[in-house]
């Protein structure tokens, strides 16, 4: 180990909790500790809704830990301070704003006058390789470009702690490659006073490839599960079986869950988090898994791979599959069940009766729904009236995400029917008049 | 900088004057001067003394007329938009006002715009005494009241409609407030305000006509401040047909002036502010814009208080001061609370008061009960408030109110309960334009409310009279929709046709209404038609262009794929109206919709009576109910009038189109 480095920023006991539109806390964040030492590139991990994007806004300042502190070179962090700054996902550029303007924007905070300002926007943009767009509004760009404005606009200000939320994810795959490696050699080139960068990213190789640390977070509540150090060299190559390994790693920590929320998977309540999974995408994923030389087993990173899925498109129907019993993951494969293998094998009419049953067994809220149905004279129930039960368990956009899937599986398993027009759910009519059949 | 191709900006030599600065420093020269000279008429001395104010109705005075009013429209519309980005702003921000600032205005929007000119005369003619100013600033108030409210609304709505993103930005950017403002919140609210602002222009055209005559208290003769609308007022007072159309073809081109030179710049320069991340096809173009852009010594003189701003700017920076959180810092939960009960204590209290105030302002001090009975109506006797008839009255020994109001009160005072009626008051009483009742001693015995206060049963009558608006107002607007909607669909759909027809229809909108009443009365009163009816299609007349162009730009804005795939699946007829037309333009229809049934309301005032040269014509409602108690001072008569439709207005906009709204918005969303 090298000599001990400083350390830039860091959280301690972090947690962060938000409200129900019931008035309940529900915890995102527990009892996060975290450094970011010098000179060093840390990637937060992490399935979607796991808190990774709260983490790093509560670590930039932006938003504040319900407990637990964040200090920035020994100082609390109560709001973004000098010297941070940040990259977005959807770039956010302010698009009445040219290049340079949009540029120059993080000067005019510091109070920087006019004549200096155009200067240092000019040599950033230079930096970034977009010179000759100083004039251009963002909408005259393309992503790649709109999102090399949003790295000059945060270098401008000569940052020493750089966040980036998912910063490449919005771009098409051969952009975000040139990207990160411009970003590499910016960092390795020392051209910049840049002391470290925390990166949220879902993509497993993107992590490995930048990162001298990963952290993983756990989801529901987030907390730091696992920390894996990246020793190798840089440049560093996805063919290089060390990369491949570490690829393969942390799959499997992702796939095994850690003991507390194996236990809360087994009876599920009303709010669990539904995985955003369409049925179809399900169907896809099982069928290319039986299918596969392994006969109903297949390596993750390969499947991902093959597939296109990036993390927060895998994981979910990853997620959905094993809530169904339809397969389970270990150590970084997923292996179809009897069940699902059953699923596999059967025709349209075949595969609707397993998964309706499959999801009457195992998933509460389309039982719930199912039910209040039945019971009902009319057969009929608003979306409203469930909505409002989710809401005692999350945020409404959470609830209705989570309704949504619920709603296209009843669907897809002819359990109800629903009506995009007046938002309602009704009793299918093969289960409710089973006698006319 | 390493630039391989020099840009054809470097290359061309930079005089400081380009020819368009030929164009457009005589054009700003002229502007100016014309401006000081609007200034100097209206700033002229207004006394006691001053001769009644009138115009003339020759047509060279037209242009100077014309002037002064679009002065007025100027000022309006500039107090909206500062009181719009100071109130908005400050509902949007100051934790906890929003809950009493947004219902205010809600309730202000929703009150009859005219009702405002006489409750605002007296005060500002005390504010600017002895200067015509007052006057001017009364009738710039009333324009101002008829534009503010939507641009405030629309304003407030940007704020809290913030991207996250966006605002996220800006606080890791540590923007100071000021910065933030300028260059997130305002940039951001601007194309909408832009759109809201012309909307509310549009309809300030209908009451510039309608506020440049004001009743003075203490003056016998309305007051005819010089502006078009004023010379329309006299036009019609006089039944003079070649004034009217003098003053349309003035009203035609101030309209068309104020299109050309301020609104079309600005809607091509607001382009640029729209949030979206492609570029669009069809933008707006504007020549002014285009000559401003390319006149490079006016720029630069356009640019010289840059520095103080710069200085501003920079003043407001946080420097290396750390920047805000998204979120304020939680506090413990005892202290929010109580701090919560507190305000809303307080709010409860206001409101009680107010409305306490209020109800006694209108039914005196008993609130409307005296000795334990309800008081009844006490009624003005000289129903025509005929200075004339006042002052017989007041020869006879009852001194009528400053606006020519004698109550039955009085006259049973005068007379002993109405026992002991002089002969002159008997034959006072049987002149047309006086109303007695028929009993005046059982009149007189039963308790009656205070001069010039209102009863409960005459509360109950304004009721009725606003649920008859109601009724019209509901009416012609489903009948302009009927006739409206079809043929705004068949333009919408033929692009090359939509091109025509949505200016002339904005124009349309613009082009004040009042200006054709008198061939309504006119007409009404050559076939004997009964007013009741007929005089209400006046009322949507101004509002009806709102659903023609809302419905064109509904069926202009649906996607091609879906008119490709309606196509394909061989929609036709009523099929292809109920699965693709009515739901793809139902957003824009209650959009117009809104706008059209609000203008109707407010124009209820001016629609209800209606005046040619002697003829007036009087249809039965809340409209007329207020219009015949604007004379002078406010009263309790147009305070109950306006308090009236103000909740009739709410009540409709609550159960009718926030529903619609809602389903539009959830559910027939094109995007
Ligand atoms: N302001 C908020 N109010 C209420 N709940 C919130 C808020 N912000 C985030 N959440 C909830 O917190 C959880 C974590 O959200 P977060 O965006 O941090 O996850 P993430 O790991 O970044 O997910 P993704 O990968 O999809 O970006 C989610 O369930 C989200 O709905
Ligand atoms: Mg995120």
């Amino acid at each position: 180990m090298q000599t001990k480095r400083k350390t830039l920023l860091e959280a301690r006991n972090l947690t962060k909790t938000f409200t129900t539109p019931e008035g309940k806390p529900f915890t995102v964040l527990e009892d996060i500790h975290l450094e970011l030492q010098e000179g060093e590139i840390v990637a937060l991990l992490g399935r979607s809704g796991s808190g990774k994007s709260t983490l790093l806004r509560c670590l930039s300042g932006l938003l504040r830990p319900s407990a637990g502190e964040v200090r920035y070179r020994g100082q609390p962090v109560q709001g973004p301070m000098p010297g941070m700054a940040m990259v977005f996902q959807s770039f956010a550029l302010f698009p009445w704003l040219t290049v340079q303007q949009n540029v120059e924007l993080g000067l005019e905070a510091m109070g920087i006058p006019a004549p200096q300002r155009r200067q240092k926007a000019l040599e950033a943009i230079d930096l970034v390789g977009l010179d000759g767009f100083e004039k251009a509004f963002p909408k005259e760009l393309s992503g790649g470009m709109r999102q090399r404005v949003g790295f000059a606009r945060a270098l401008v200000t000569e940052p020493e702690v750089l966040f980036m939320d998912e910063p490449m994810s919005a771009l098409d795959v051969l952009t975000a490659e040139t990207l990160r490696l411009e970003l590499l050699n910016l960092w390795q080139s020392g051209r910049l006073p840049l002391k470290g960068i925390l990166l949220v990213t879902h993509n497993i190789e993107e992590a490995v490839l930048l990162a001298d640390r990963i952290l993983v977070l756990s989801s529901n509540p987030g907390r730091i599960r696992a920390e894996v150090a990246v020793t190798l060299g840089h440049p560093r190559e996805r063919e290089d079986p060390a990369f491949q390994e570490l690829v393969e790693e942390i799959y499997c920590i992702l796939t095994t869950r850690p003991a507390p929320e194996r236990a809360t998977l087994e009876p599920l309540t009303l709010g669990h988090r539904l995985p955003q999974a369409p049925v179809g995408a399900l169907a896809g994923l099982l069928e290319r898994v039986a299918e596969g030389p392994d006969y109903g087993k297949e390596d993750l990173p390969r499947l991902a791979e093959e597939m296109r899925l990036e993390v927060d498109d895998l994981f979910p129907l990853l997620d959905a599959a094993e809530l169904l019993g339809l397969a389970v993951l270990q150590a970084g494969d997923i292996q179809l069940t009897a069940e699902g293998q059953r699923f596999v094998k059967a025709g349209l009419e075949g595969r609707k009766r397993i998964f309706a049953e499959r999801l009457l067994q195992q998933v509460p809220l389309v039982g719930h729904i199912h039910r209040v149905l039945n019971t009902r004279p009319t057969g009929r129930a608003p979306e409203e009236r469930f909505l409002r039960e989710l809401e005692d368990y999350m945020s409404t956009e959470d609830a209705e995400k989570v309704l949504a899937t619920a709603i296209g599986w009843g669907r897809y398993a002819e359990l109800f029917e629903y009506d995009y027009n007046t938002g309602l759910l009704s009793r299918s009519e093969e289960v409710a008049s089973p006698a006319a059949g | 900088m390493r630039r391989v191709f020099p840009s054809p900006e470097v290359l061309r030599p930079r005089a400081p004057f380009s020819r368009w600065d030929l164009v457009v420093i005589p054009g700003v020269l002229v502007l100016l001067l014309l401006l000081t000279l609007a200034l100097r008429g209206a700033t002229a001395p207004y006394g006691p003394n001053t001769p009644d104010l009138t115009v003339s109705l020759n047509p060279a005075h037209l242009p100077y007329y014309g002037l002064r009013t679009l002065l007025r429209m100027l000022a309006a519309l500039l107090l909206s938009l500062a009181f719009t980005l100071v109130y908005a702003t400050i509902a949007a921000k100051v934790p906890r006002t929003e809950r009493v600032l947004i219902p205010i205005l809600d309730f202000l929007q929703s009150l009859p715009i005219l009702g405002f000119l006489t409750a605002t005369t007296a005060i500002f003619l005390g504010l600017f005494r002895g200067n015509l100013f007052g006057l001017e600033a009364a009738s710039i108030f009333a324009i101002f009241t008829s534009q503010v409210w939507n641009m405030t609304f629309s304003f407030y709505a940007s704020l809290r409609t913030l991207p996250r993103e966006l605002q996220e930005a800006a606080a890791m950017l540590r923007l100071s407030p000021w910065q933030r403002f300028w260059k997130l919140e305002v940039p951001f609210g601007l194309p909408n305000l832009v759109w809201n602002a012309m909307m509310s222009v549009s309809g300030g055209w209908f009451f510039v006509v309608a506020s440049e005559v004001i009743s003075v208290v203490g003056r016998d003769q309305d007051q005819y401040l010089p502006g078009v609308g004023a010379y329309i007022a006299l036009a019609i007072q006089q039944a003079d047909a070649q004034a009217m159309l003098w003053a349309g073809l003035t009203l035609f081109l101030l309209v068309l002036l104020y299109d050309q030179l301020l609104f079309r710049p600005v809607v091509a320069w607001a382009e640029k502010f729209k949030f979206e991340q492609s570029e669009s096809s069809d933008t707006a173009q504007s020549w002014v814009l285009t000559l401003l852009q390319r006149a490079r010594f006016s720029q630069r003189i356009a640019r010289l208080p840059q520095p103080l701003w710069e200085w501003l700017w920079l003043k407001s920076a946080r420097g290396h001061r750390p920047g805000v959180a998204l979120e304020p810092p939680p506090k413990p939960r005892l202290r929010t609370r109580l701090a919560d009960l507190g305000f809303n204590l307080l709010i409860a209290l206001g409101s009680l008061a107010l409305v306490g105030g209020l109800l006694g302002y209108l039914l005196g001090p008993g609130l409307g009960f005296g000795n334990g009975q309800m008081l009844r109506p006490n009624p003005n006797l000289n129903t025509q408030l005929s200075p004339e008839i006042a002052q017989r009255f007041a020869a006879l020994g009852i001194t009528p109110g400053a606006d020519g109001s004698v109550w039955l009160s009085q006259l049973c005072a005068a007379s002993r309960g109405g026992q002991a009626l002089s002969s002159g008051l008997k034959a006072l009483l049987e002149t047309p334009g006086v109303w007695a009742p028929a009993n005046l001693a059982a009149a007189c015995q039963a308790p009656l409310a205070p001069a010039g206060k209102v009863a409960w049963p005459e509360v109950l009558e304004v009721f009725k009279l606003g649920f008859f608006t109601a009724l019209r107002v509901t009416f012609f607007v489903l009948l302009v929709t009927l006739i409206w909607l079809p043929i705004g669909v068949y333009v919408g759909l033929r692009p090359r046709l939509t091109q025509w027809v949505q200016p002339l229809a904005q124009f349309g909108a613009a082009f004040p209404a009042n200006l054709l009443f008198p061939l309504f009365v006119v007409t009404i009163a050559h076939f004997r038609l009964n007013p009741e009816i007929w005089v209400s299609p006046l009322m949507v007349l101004g509002g009806q262009w709102y659903i023609l162009f809302n419905a064109i730009a509904g069926s202009a804005a649906i996607p091609n794929d879906l008119k490709e795939a309606a196509r394909l699946y061989g929609l036709r007829g009523w099929n292809h109206w109920r699965r693709l037309i009515l739901p793809a333009i139902f957003p824009a229809f209650v959009t117009g919709g809104i706008t059209a049934t609000g203008g109707s309301w407010n124009a209820s005032i001016v629609a209800e009576v209606v005046q040619w040269g002697d003829t007036t014509l009087v249809a039965t409602g809340l409209g007329a109910y207020i219009a015949r108690w604007s004379t002078g001072e406010f009263n309790p008569h147009v305070g109950l009038g306006m308090l009236v439709m103000g909740l009739l207005v709410l009540a409709y906009n609550r159960l009718i189109w926030r529903r619609l709204y809602q389903l539009a918005e959830e559910r027939y969303r094109l995007d």
